[in-house]
């Protein structure tokens, strides 16, 4: 059966594509909704992706641009790629540098509807 | 003053009225990371600031430059405060008069900031018309006696002017006893 709450979706995303370590969806004023089971409840995580998300909106005007389409952190360690999802959240992936990122976007876009809570 | 640039902290509870006063005295574009409020806070007001807002202000025929970095209010967005509170020149602490369920966490803040950062502060207390009120709030908080405290409306551009006269006024007294204490 497909999984339709946020963190039953972020669990099979961590799950089923090679590489994502942990997935976290947080409002867009600094308050967490979900989580993989695979990252622990760390209340700085969703203050911190807030203010980057709200800081990378800027930088994009920066950078002649409209609108963010994704905010990739690549460290020695990995990569952390993250999305606005409409206008209310943000979704955080944490991966190998390995990792298939069209993978992970196809599979994000096809579940976006479960992530802004339109539905349900 | 001539040719110098300052930078100044604005920073104090959630909702006391930080962004509004850089948007009200900016001559700049302001630099906004404005988003929708969630859960309790959806009460209080509709939009938050979650890393910084930013806005410049020079004075009219003066080389004179103040840098404006705003911090979100929320506990939660303290990290940002430490990140921007680098080589600051003045803190400007902005405090809602009305909304007394903030005072006592704003009074640790204030007293936090000024043993960390040792730089002037002026104290803009929002939704007051009354001097008299104004200060003893400030000393409540924890405001040293020499301290700049402004009540304002910061709704209003004309008033949020007002902080920036202080921030002004602090800078030049600062200027002047360090140039007192180097002769």
């Amino acid at each position: 059966m497909t999984p339709t709450d946020p963190t039953a979706i972020l669990d099979e995303l961590v799950e089923s594509i090679d590489g994502v370590r942990a997935a976290i969806l947080v409002s867009v004023d600094g308050f967490g909704r979900a989580r993989s089971s695979s990252i622990s409840d760390e209340p700085s995580h969703a203050a911190m992706l807030a203010a980057a998300i709200g800081l990378a909106h800027q930088l994009v005007v920066m950078g002649g641009g409209q609108q963010l389409r994704q905010l990739v952190v690549d460290h020695d360690g990995g990569l952390m790629l993250v999305w606005p999802i409409g206008d209310e959240r943000v979704l955080a992936v944490i991966a190998t540098t390995t990792v298939e990122q069209r993978r992970v976007r196809a599979f994000v876009q096809s579940r976006v509807a479960w992530f802004t809570g339109a539905r349900s | 003053m001539s040719a110098q640039t300052f930078k100044i902290l604005v920073t104090g509870p959630f909702a006391a009225g930080k962004t509004s006063m850089i948007q009200s005295v900016s001559q700049t574009h302001v630099i906004s990371t404005d988003v929708v409020t969630s859960g309790d806070e959806s009460g209080v007001k509709s939009h938050t600031t979650v890393a910084m807002d930013f806005g410049t202000y020079r004075l009219h025929g003066d080389d004179t430059r103040l840098l404006l970095f705003g911090t979100p209010g929320q506990a939660r967005f303290r990290f940002m405060t430490n990140i921007l509170k680098g080589h600051v020149d003045v803190v400007a602490f902005v405090i809602d008069a009305e909304a007394t369920e903030t005072h006592a966490v704003a009074g640790v803040e204030l007293r936090a900031l000024a043993r960390d950062l040792r730089v002037p502060a002026v104290i803009a207390v929002n939704r007051c018309d009354d001097i008299t009120v104004a200060r003893r709030l400030a000393r409540s908080l924890g405001a040293l006696d020499g301290e700049a405290v402004v009540p304002c409306q910061l709704i209003d551009p004309d008033s949020g002017r007002e902080v920036v006269v202080e921030i002004l006024l602090t800078l030049l007294a600062s200027i002047e006893s360090t140039t007192a204490e180097v002769a």
